[in-house]
């Protein structure tokens, strides 16, 4: 048990000392979630929205200008000549233009600012119906009411997307504990100089893991903690299935970090395959864009993806959807399983002698 | 050209030579000659200045003064122009990894004005097998060959060999020391480093011993080791050698030494010194094992001279 | 001079023979490629994404009298049916035949909405055709009533696809609005005010996603090559004494770094050759890089990134510490800079770095110069003289600092 102990200290001032892993464990995560939330905050947010208006005629004008301030609460510039909110398009004071000519509303668009376009066409869409039955006295006659079951109170996508990067940051953790840290003193000859002394391989292996679970989590809270206190996110924490899921996954994800340790020939090529086959896997997984917006032969790859499942229950951990009891508890189990099956082939691993 | 290499004297005219780091006198102004079409050995242990000598001659470190005659040019410092006739083989160095054999020396010829076809090369260090072989394939001596082949590409007038067997096995060795001779039979010059007594005492036709940043010793290995006089050596194992025995062994020799559990004994008087050996082992009733009589070598005159070891 | 063409050919050789090094500067970028442009720009044509919804039907037309109803239902059938020519439809629609058990099955459905296993759930309440009937007599009317019937749009926005589906819902509702405003004479069509889309800048239409992205993708490439490239081999050749190998022959270091540029600015070449062909072959890129602007850019961009790699090597202390600095600035430069999202929003501690970032500008001018950018946030004249400020900056530092051999 004292040598236990005293590995636990050694294995952590070894990672304490190992800046570039620290800041890859610890701080990476959160420049990531910083800069994405800063990027992704405003996409398509028609309400902070700069919308030009020029009127070629005044005829129906109130009606028209009423019917612009209903329907949205975008910011309004009023211009005086189709030059004018034409080049204030071009030159981004505005992000989208209407010209009223009497005849037909001339909705103006800056054909390159594609990824935000489909907000300011869907104001523009309502603009007109709205237009359109007011100018006939008309009101709708579908009386429609939108009702979200969603469990919190979502402060717009990014509030979906965090969980996702918090099941990406436990996917690399593990992956990179065994495929990264392991390989690489097997590599230096570390791991053959430890197993001659009597320490059981088991017991090292365990010291490893104890320590990487508990960075994992410290990492995952503090990131939880940031999108929280910075962007404002909602979350409801369910703590013990947190707790138990984010252990299992760790252990799962060293798991699969074995079976890369085990493919590849040279140990130092471990890493830079773990480095491929997370970042791919980050594409994959739903996690920056709904499934549902790939091909179908992709949708199908990505059901097949861990890290797909993983984010899904970090996303029911944290209260963001809902997940049958079952399903949450087979992705646990299933973690659990590759851990259990993988960490004797590990040991094993962390034992045969360094081929050269 | 040719002609006119053979008429020299020398190839290369070192004088005062120095180079300072800091306070300390790593080179302290130091002269030789090599002589044309010879073998020319520097010896010394760590830190005697041999490196940083090899580094200045091979044109990668600037002397701070002193002067460098080279194929007729004096130069304070070796010049790009004066290397297109120099061949290095450095002490450590490493290829692309990713590079085939026969491209890494067609790179290395494209360096040089002139180059010997790179399938000649590959014969002379024979790698033609793995001429396209990857680097990081090859074995460690199959790589020194390669470097070997890198340093001979452009059939220099002047080559330097930097520890140029350190690691090899026997066979890979004496293949080395069959180039070098055959480059001493095309009239080439060879400026050799090594750590092997016997390869320094084999392939060499002058010798020059540094310690402390000075020469303290030039001359054919013969020569140097007459410098020790009629002297003769008797090894035996020492082990056990009481202090009142040792104390006795001194008296009928001109000096001994125990290192590494060699007793080593230096005497004038070949025939007194072991008569009186037989009775001090006699009385002392000490066994003598390996006992070895011989001449002096190069390495009993390092150690004389350095008080070191050539193998440190 | 053939000792400069065998550097290059060198560094390009070993370049392509290194799997990794292949990976990270052809691989990954023609995977991002082709993953941006598949999903992205396919994001609303039809036959290419595909929703999960239900469908409940609890209104019975032939008692109410009314067909209002079937009008909704049978919509959602069609557009749940495979159009030509398209892959799939754009919603998957679950529904159920009998009747009695629609409180049963509604409530699975909704079990199953906030699950994630469909995007929204349509509930057409009994009533609904009177509702309607209603509203069109007097407007609002059924609101007014005591149990206000309405059409149930079910949706979670804790889910992004059915936040995206609800919105293409409601568009759709909205239509059959307007057709039965129009069918009941409420609403004359020919009386509407038609709404007109107008694309300024591009070629007269929306720029197609493939062609926004490309000058990214092109200039990330460069970017890895330049920023994991040339610490990578410099360092690591440095430090495995490769390179005083080539010190102790005529070779001086200039003409290996000639060599060495020209090998890296022809990767650079092959990189775009490549991406510009699955582009244009694969996705249908209209964009042209043709323009002398648009070349000098490229050149510029590679050159940048090359000089930006030799600053990092001339600060590193090892290859490894190198190596890390690039992985560390990797990531914020490549976001920072509007090449995958607009960076209008950001706080001004990441403006800092976007306006330090040389990536922005040439971003900038190369999406400008080949046409699919209006205006640029930064002057014309910085989109020059930033990334050559950097040039020069690293020229500076790299002759002043950078170690060609390890200490002996």
């Amino acid at each position: 048990m004292k040598g236990f102990r005293a590995l636990l200290v050694a294995e952590l001032r070894v990672f304490s000392r190992d800046r570039m892993g620290m800041f890859f464990t610890l701080l990476f995560p959160l420049v990531y979630v910083l800069i994405f939330g800063f990027l992704m905050g405003d996409i398509g947010d028609v309400d902070q929205a700069h919308f030009g208006v020029f009127f070629e005629t005044d005829a129906e004008e109130v009606l028209l200008r009423q019917t612009i301030d209903d329907t949205g609460s975008m910011h309004l510039l009023f211009f005086d000549s189709q030059a004018n909110l034409l080049t204030a398009i071009t030159d981004r004071r505005i992000d989208f233009g209407l010209q009223w000519d009497g005849v037909a509303l001339q909705f103006y668009y800056d054909a390159n600012r594609i990824q935000e376009n489909f907000a300011f066409e869907q104001a523009a869409r309502a603009i007109t119906t709205e237009f359109n039955l007011r100018r006939q006295g008309v009101s709708r006659s579908l009386p429609v009411e939108e009702v979200s079951v969603g469990t919190i109170q979502s402060v717009g996508w990014y509030n979906l997307v965090l969980p996702g990067i918090l099941a990406f940051t436990i996917l690399s953790a593990g992956l990179f504990a065994v495929s990264g840290h392991l390989t690489s003193m097997k590599e230096r000859n570390i791991l053959d100089r430890l197993i001659v002394t009597p320490m059981r391989p088991m017991a090292l292996l365990s010291a490893i893991v104890m320590i990487r679970m508990a960075i994992v989590f410290f990492s995952t809270l503090v990131t939880l903690a940031v999108g929280m206190v910075v962007f404002g996110l909602h979350y409801d924490v369910n703590w013990l299935r947190y707790v138990i899921f984010v252990i299992l996954a760790t252990l799962g994800t060293m798991g699969m970090g074995t079976v890369i340790a085990l493919l590849v020939r040279r140990p130092s090529s471990a890493s830079s395959l773990a480095n491929v086959l997370a970042m791919v896997m980050m594409f994959f997984a739903g996690i920056y864009f709904p499934i549902e917006f790939m091909p179908s032969f992709l949708r199908a790859v990505s059901r097949g993806l861990p890290l797909t499942h993983m984010a899904n229950a970090m996303r029911y951990v944290t209260g963001v959807v809902e997940m049958s009891e079952g399903e949450f508890w087979s992705i646990t189990f299933a973690m659990l399983g590759i851990a259990i099956v993988l960490f004797p082939v590990l040991a094993r691993y962390v034992v045969r002698p360094t081929r050269h | 050209m040719a002609s006119a290499t053979a008429k020299m004297a020398f190839t290369m005219k070192v004088s005062q030579l120095t180079k300072h780091y800091g306070q300390t006198k790593a080179v302290d102004g130091i002269s030789f000659t090599v002589p044309h079409a010879s073998v020319f050995t520097i010896l010394g242990p760590n830190g005697a200045g041999k490196t940083t000598t090899m580094e200045m001659l091979e044109g990668i470190r600037e002397p701070d003064s002193g002067e460098i005659e080279v194929f007729g040019e004096r130069l304070t410092k070796i010049t790009r122009s004066a290397k297109q006739r120099i061949g290095v083989l450095l002490q450590e160095g490493g290829f692309e990894p990713y590079l085939k054999v026969h491209e890494v020396l067609t790179m290395f010829a494209s360096f040089f004005h002139r180059a010997i076809p790179v399938g000649d090369i590959l014969a002379a260090v024979e790698l033609t097998e793995k001429s396209g072989a990857l680097v990081r394939t090859l074995s460690g001596g199959q790589k020194q060959r390669l470097a070997i082949g890198a340093a001979l590409i452009n059939d220099p007038d002047l080559v330097f060999l930097d520890e140029p067997t350190t690691g090899l096995d026997p066979q890979a060795r004496l293949n080395i020391w069959d180039i070098v001779s055959a480059l001493q039979a095309r009239d080439k010059t060879v400026i050799l480093t090594t750590h092997y007594m016997e390869e320094a005492e084999a392939l060499s036709d002058e010798v020059c011993i540094m310690d402390y940043g000075s020469i303290i010793a030039q001359g054919s290995p013969k020569s140097l080791a007459e410098q020790l006089g009629e002297e003769t050596l008797i090894e035996f194992r020492g082990l056990d050698v009481s202090a009142r025995a040792w104390e006795n062994l001194q008296l009928f020799c001109k000096a001994a030494r125990n290192d590494q559990m060699v007793i080593t004994l230096e005497t004038d008087h070949l025939t007194d010194t072991m008569e009186a050996l037989f009775a001090w082992s006699r009385t002392h009733d000490f066994k003598l094992r390996d006992l070895t009589v011989r001449q002096p070598n190069l390495e009993d005159v390092f150690l004389s001279l350095t008080g070191r070891r050539l193998r440190g | 001079m053939k000792d400069i063409l065998h550097i290059a050919r060198a560094h390009i050789t070993t370049a392509l023979r290194e799997r990794i090094t292949l990976f990270w500067f052809v691989v990954f970028p023609v995977f991002l490629l082709t993953i941006l442009s598949l999903i992205f720009g396919k994001v609303g044509n039809e036959g290419e994404i595909s929703f999960e919804i239900s469908l409940i039907n609890q209104e019975d037309s032939a008692s109410s009298g009314f067909a209002f109803s079937d009008v909704i239902a049978g919509a959602f059938h069609e557009m749940s049916t495979t159009v030509d020519g398209a892959l799939e439809p754009l919603f998957s629609l679950h529904t159920l035949d009998d009747a009695t058990d629609s409180d049963q099955f509604l409530e699975s459905e909704l079990t199953a909405l906030r699950r994630g296993r469909r995007a929204a759930v349509l509930l057409i309440p009994a009533g609904l055709n009177q509702a309607v009937v209603a509203n069109l007599l007097q407007p609002d009317a059924s609101t007014a009533l005591a149990d206000p019937v309405r059409l149930q749009l079910f949706m979670s926005d804790s889910n992004a696809a059915s936040t995206y589906a609800s919105q293409i819902i409601q568009q759709v509702l909205t239509e059959i609005d307007r057709r039965i405003l129009v069918e009941m004479g409420r609403f004359d069509d020919n009386q509407a005010i038609a709404s007109e889309t107008h694309w300024i800048g591009g070629e007269g239409e929306e720029t197609s996603y493939v062609d926004f992205v490309l000058p990214g993708i092109i200039l990330m490439g460069f970017f890895v090559n330049g920023l994991f490239g040339v610490p990578g081999t410099i360092l690591f050749n440095r430090d495995r004494k490769v390179l005083r190998r080539y010190w102790v022959t005529p070779l001086s270091v200039a003409r290996y770094l000639v060599g060495f540029g020209l090998g890296h600015l022809t990767l650079c070449a092959v990189q775009f050759v490549l991406l510009y062909s699955l582009g244009v072959f694969v996705f249908g890129a209209a964009i042209r890089f043709a323009s002398p602007a648009s070349i000098g850019l490229l050149i510029l961009a590679a050159t940048t990134f090359m000089a930006f790699g030799f600053l990092i090597a001339s600060l590193a202390k090892t290859a490894n510490g190198g190596m890390a600095t690039a992985n560390i600035l990797n990531m914020p430069m490549m976001f920072l800079s509007g090449l995958f999202f607009p960076t209008s929003g950001l706080p001004v501690f990441m403006m800092v770095i976007v306006y330090l970032n040389p990536v922005s500008y040439l971003l900038e001018g190369l999406r400008h110069s080949v046409g699919v950018q209006n205006s640029t946030l930064m002057p014309a004249l910085t989109i020059l003289l930033v990334p050559i400020g950097w040039i020069l900056l690293s020229s500076l530092v790299t002759s002043r600092r950078l170690k060609w051999d390890v200490e002996r």
